[in-house]
């Protein structure tokens, strides 16, 4: 007897397999995956660092707008991180029944488990100067390094830091100067002597903005994935991500501005009417400056420039989270740490109890606790490739193969830069990465 | 001849283009004299947009408008002439690819129908909204 061939239901892939050294990813992403595997703790991790990100993140933008609109120039901003009543209660553009496009069910205030945090802290209830002092608060310089990291870099597209160095920027700002030292000869007279200087400062001021508007989109995001996840919402990771390619899309047109308020008034340093967006001025420089390149923390290692050891190029530096050695980087004072700092006190229940079960359990929870955080952030830059490969090019279903040639084209490109022996793509395949 | 919005708004596939240029306040000067070169998205290409891409931006008109300028090029020019450079300046300033003659696609989309002469420039139906990037 003779057995009937198995008719062949399979159809032959339209452009041949790739050949990069990170070929599985690539393939996995054109099926409509993320750099990160699709598996339940993948799932789990990613969205429980969400969750403990968002929390202290619904404190950085605001207290970065407070200190972008309301601080300013303050030549002595000892009380920058005291924000006020009314940036607490800011209503967030996302979320709360005001929102024109409500991302998160939750409240348009900040989240009370931030508010709780920041009457007792890790100690106890205290004055809010004693809090300061005794560091016993969330770590704002974090925030600040990511703004460095922006104004830093620099030109990593969008149009924002050629309008810095515009007319049109030059003499906002120096209109908004002048109002608000209006009456302080000092400084006037200081402004006069050094205007160069003072613009300077406005700039990374405008970087303060950006930023603060960028993450007030970032912080219900997190929020709606947790509420989510504990619905049992997500099926796994690719849905995660999604959600995530969704939102992108979602506020891409929301404007980026720098305004300057001095009581009611208001000065418009950047004004809506330049047309930035979420999407080009603030979200992928943010992703480049933050996620791929910052700079070499102080205190981590030494490194020999002669021996090219920093790269000459900007473009190469490679000092982001998706490169980081989380365990040295656990120290104190250095950005990275303070944030796990900030995220330890938002861990959900489940995150603690999945630390005590592996490596050294409650006393490695930071470095534990920042590998998630790298999980979840290749998950953020998946979307971040899957929103662009979007945006500029074509459906991952399109049957014309010079289209899936581009699309594959692409991804081995933003693949290459996970090729430099720092890169945590290969570590974060497994689970025993921890 | 009509001109380039009363040409698409004699179609009806323009609807969501339409809304959007007077969202975007740009209805003055597209009817002006040009003459301009227009890669106009059909409403399925906007409706293939996530939820809340388009209103985000018809809520904010600058940033809109910018969008908007990412599909107009300075001039009439035919497919002919289109194809003959590999990129073309937007009023948005960013460059605008021409990737293939044949199927004739201009950055990610393909042109459905090309050359749509109208009074004040050129018409090339297009199956995609382009973004700048």
């Amino acid at each position: 007897m003779t057995s009937t061939p198995v008719q062949e239901r399979v159809k032959a892939p339209l452009i041949p397999p790739s050949t990069h050294r990170y070929a599985d990813v690539i393939h996995r992403l054109e099926a409509g995956g993320s750099m990160l595997p699709d598996t339940p703790e993948n799932l789990q991790q990613i969205i429980g660092i969400y969750k403990a990100y968002a929390v202290p993140m619904d404190f950085y933008w605001r207290d970065l707008l407070y200190i972008a609109e309301r601080v300013f120039l303050n030549p002595l901003p000892a009380f920058k991180y005291f924000i006020s009543k009314e940036y607490l209660d800011r209503p967030n553009s996302y979320s709360g029944d005001q929102s024109k496009l409500r991302i998160w069910r939750g409240t348009e205030k900040a989240h009370p488990e931030l508010l709780e945090f920041m009457e007792r802290g890790e100690t106890s209830r205290m004055p809010k100067l004693l809090h300061h002092l005794w560091h016993d608060r969330v770590n704002m310089e974090f925030a600040e390094a990511c703004m460095q990291a922006m104004l830093w870099h620099q030109g990593m597209g969008g149009r924002f830091n050629d309008y810095l160095e515009s007319d049109a920027y030059k003499a906002y700002a120096d209109r908004a100067i002048k109002a608000y030292f209006k009456g302080n000869p000092l400084m006037l007279g200081l402004y006069a002597l050094f205007p160069e200087m003072f613009l300077e400062q406005v700039r990374q001021l405008s970087y303060y903005a950006n930023l603060g508007l960028f993450w007030e989109v970032m912080a219900p995001v997190f929020f709606e994935m947790s509420d989510i996840y504990d619905e049992g919402g997500f099926k796994g990771v690719p849905d995660a991500m999604d959600f995530l390619v969704n939102g992108i899309f979602a506020v891409a047109g929301r404007p980026i501005y720098h305004h300057l308020y001095i009581g009611d008034e208001c000065y418009e340093i950047i004004p809506k009417s330049e047309g930035f967006t979420w999407l080009y001025e603030a979200a992928l420089p943010y992703v480049e400056a933050v996620f791929y390149r910052t700079s070499p923390f102080r205190g981590t290692k030494s490194y020999n420039a002669q021996a090219h050891q920093v790269p000459a190029d900007q473009a190469d530096f490679h000092y982001g989270i998706l490169y980081a050695d989380v365990y040295p980087v656990g120290s104190a004072g250095i950005p990275p740490t303070l944030l796990m700092q900030d995220m330890l006190h938002f861990l959900p229940p489940y995150l603690k109890d999945l630390y005590k079960q592996h490596r050294r359990g409650e006393e490695d929870e930071l470095v534990q606790l920042g590998i998630t955080f790298q999980r979840s952030m290749y998950n953020v830059t998946s979307a971040v490739i899957q929103a662009l490969r979007c945006a500029l090019l074509y459906p991952l279903d399109d049957t014309d193969p010079e289209h899936l040639k581009a699309n594959r084209q692409f991804f081995e490109a933003q693949m290459d830069r996970f090729l430099r022996p720092e890169a945590r793509l290969p570590d974060i395949q497994t689970q025993d990465y921890r | 001849m009509a001109s380039i919005l009363e040409t698409a708004a004699s179609v009806g596939v323009f609807n969501t283009l339409l809304a959007a240029v007077d969202a975007a306040g740009l209805r003055g000067a597209l009817e002006g004299p040009g003459p301009f070169t227009v890669f106009a998205p059909v409403d399925d290409a906007f409706a293939a947009l996530p939820p809340g891409t388009v209103q985000t931006l018809v809520d904010n008109p600058p940033q809109l408008a910018r969008i908007l300028k990412f599909h107009v090029v300075s001039g009439a020019l035919s497919r002919e002439q289109l194809v003959a450079q590999e990129a073309w300046e937007s009023l948005e300033g960013a460059p605008i690819p021409i990737r293939r003659s044949e199927p004739f696609e201009v950055k990610n989309a393909t042109v459905v129908t090309a050359d749509v002469v109208c009074d004040n420039g050129v018409v090339h139906v297009i199956d995609r909204v382009i973004l700048p990037g």
